[in-house]
């Protein structure tokens, strides 16, 4: 029952902060609600019982990410954003676009058979940190090393951006 | 898995011989790890390789075919653009940025597993985000890179929604498993709305219309060699990673998907056409030659469960060799008249370098698909087989489209052929010779040895 409140209020706070950082036009209200909607979303992987999702969640993006966009944002002195001109058209054809992804995705989930898989038959151990690790070092092994030339090449990539030319 | 680990291995490597001041082995040092990676995958043939027995990737014949091609255009690309690599203070940054996409283009064509499709992905689109604004001081680079980055993350999100979709309806990302259920159970709603993701990712990536808008903007905007890469090797692989998915996890979905892919192969055949007749830029009307080959290509993936896969590496080898010439010869062009990319800047190069005329003049021909150039053979390929399944009106479509190529292309040759007056000599390096000489004669001997794909 505890749960069940916990998940209706995390979730109104996940979408509220969302709506939120969305229509705010300070920029700095929007980085604050999406902070908000991170925690929220943490606090739904607490409710599935994966702990360490919810931690890394916040660490990276509650923590780094956000603290970065505040950061970048402080230092493009951006506190009063103008509002953009976008033309009418533009909107209108953004609207649509994304009206109409919304509207499948909609009807997918309308015309989607009711889940049989009842609760207790999945392992709601899968979360936590030991199995996460024997998955991730067993079964992924080979994506979590591959991740590590992903890693590279972009710090690679984000070095040689940022560097000064000799000339 | 010795592909792959030389691959990384020699990125690394080049990044360490910058460090040890060792800059004049790093050339060398490439050449050897990218033929020695061509000759692991000859001595793979057939093994079947299961890395680590988890199903992640197969090296099969495909995964290994792939492999080499994408290692040689590398190679020719790498080869042809030295002066480039000479000029440019970073060069050994880029360098080890092309092999890591590299490695990400292997993992695309060899992968078993969704999870390995979308790392592959980003292994290879994140040090080409890099490389499209790697000239830093060219406003249009900066665009570039940066319209790149943020399609292409775009692009990477709706995939991975897709895979995401694609997972809770199967309960796997094992292309298998996923067959399985399709062919057992069929595909229910959540099913299909994530392979139609899918698909919208990858059209993103390969540049089909209407999701094409980036591709001119970024072709134009990214430094001309670096172009050069992105029209073969990543497109290459892109498609490799597209052919894989129909054909082997998604081939019961190609019945109600199939038609959604000719409309779009029609689709981009007649706006890549259409437009590429009005440029005035040679680069920009590269870029629309390279989404009209995508549409080609697309339609192969279309009948990717009947359609022999070395049909597709045959077109993908092909095109390859032909747009990597063209783009190499674009930049030293326009490299000797202060970056001019319209098609004045070709007229008397006949006389001002045969060689490159000879090799654009053939690299042109050969994506119009004239004979007797290998392009021919590999639109023939594709036409005779989509024929085969009876897409009459899709076949008029690729050949009414070609024809109107073949002005446009002529376009080029024609200025290349237009004397000009007291125009100095457009000089090149040894290599940049030998290898402009090599694809040409790859270009001709490719169309007679179509015989044994």
């Amino acid at each position: 029952m505890l749960t069940e409140y916990a998940f209706w209020f995390l979730s109104f706070v996940a979408i509220f902060s969302a709506l939120a950082m969305i229509f705010s036009k300070n920029p700095v209200y929007s980085v604050l609600s999406l902070i908000l909607t991170f925690f929220a979303i943490a606090g739904h992987y607490f409710l599935l019982n994966a702990q360490f999702l919810a931690a890394v969640h916040i660490i990276v993006y509650a923590g780094a990410i956000m603290v970065l966009f505040l950061y970048v944002i402080m230092m493009l002195n951006l506190n009063r954003l103008e509002e953009d001109k976008k033309s009418t058209w533009m909107k209108f054809l953004s609207v649509a676009a994304g009206g109409l992804l919304l509207f499948v995705l909609l009807a997918v989930v309308k015309r989607t058979d009711e889940i049989t898989i009842t609760a207790q038959a999945a392992n709601s151990d899968c979360g936590l940190v030991e199995n996460l690790g024997k998955v991730l070092y067993n079964d992924y092994l080979l994506p979590f090393e591959l991740a590590s030339i992903l890693f590279l090449g972009a710090m690679v990539g984000a070095v040689y951006l940022s560097k000064k030319e000799l000339a | 898995m010795k592909e792959l680990v030389i691959t990384s291995l020699l990125g690394i490597g080049v990044l360490a011989f910058d460090i040890l001041k060792l800059r004049k082995f790093i050339l060398p040092l490439i050449v050897v790890g990218l033929l020695a990676v061509v000759g692991a995958s000859i001595v793979d043939w057939g093994m079947n390789e299961n890395l680590f027995g988890k199903n992640m990737i197969i090296m099969d014949n495909y995964a290994l075919g792939f492999t080499s091609i994408l290692c040689l255009l590398t190679l020719a690309w790498i080869l042809t653009s030295t002066d480039y690599f000479t000029n440019e203070i970073s060069r050994t940054d880029l360098y080890a940025l092309v092999l890591f996409a590299l490695c990400g283009g292997y993992v695309m064509c060899s992968y078993t597993n969704l999870v390995m499709l979308f790392i592959g992905i980003e292994i290879l689109s994140i040090p080409m985000y890099v490389l499209a604004a790697s000239n830093k001081r060219d406003m249009l680079s900066n665009e570039a890179g940066f319209k790149y980055f943020f399609l292409g993350a775009l692009a990477s999100s709706i995939l991975l929604f897709g895979i995401a979709l694609v997972y809770g309806a199967t309960g796997s990302f094992q292309l298998d498993a996923i067959k399985n259920v399709l062919a057992t159970a069929g595909s229910g709603t959540i099913m299909t709305a994530g392979i139609l993701m899918i698909f919208t990712g990858f059209a993103f990536k390969v540049g089909i219309a209407p999701f094409h808008m980036w591709t001119p903007d970024v072709y134009q905007g990214a430094p001309t060699v670096i172009t050069g890469l992105m029209s073969t090797m990543v497109k290459g692989a892109a498609f490799a990673a597209f052919f894989r998915l129909y054909y082997l996890g998604f081939t019961p979905t190609l019945e109600f998907t199939a038609s959604i892919f000719a409309v779009l192969a029609g689709l981009s055949l007649i706006v890549a056409n259409v437009m590429a007749t009005i440029q005035v830029n040679a680069k920009r009307l590269l870029a629309y030659s390279s989404i009209s080959h995508a549409g080609f290509m697309l339609a192969a993936v279309m009948t990717a469960d009947s359609m022999n896969p070395r049909m597709l590496m045959y077109y993908v080898l092909v095109y390859g060799i032909a747009s990597l010439t063209s783009f190499n010869v674009l930049y030293h062009v326009s490299k000797f008249q202060n970056g001019a990319e319209g098609f004045d800047a070709f007229k008397g190069l006949v006389k001002r370098n045969p060689v490159m005329a000879g090799a654009m003049t053939l690299s042109l021909l050969s994506m119009a698909g004239i004979p007797p150039l290998a392009g021919f053979m590999a639109k023939y390929f594709v036409i005779s087989h989509i024929l085969e399944r009876g897409y009459t009106w899709l076949v008029i479509i690729m050949v009414l489209t070609s024809a109107v190529a073949v002005y446009y292309y002529l376009r080029i040759i024609v200025s290349m052929l237009t004397p000009i007056e007291n125009a100095g000599r457009i000089v090149s390096t040894d290599s940049n010779r030998i290898g402009l000489l090599v694809l040409s004669i790859a270009m001709v001997a490719m169309f007679f040895l179509a015989a044994f794909v």
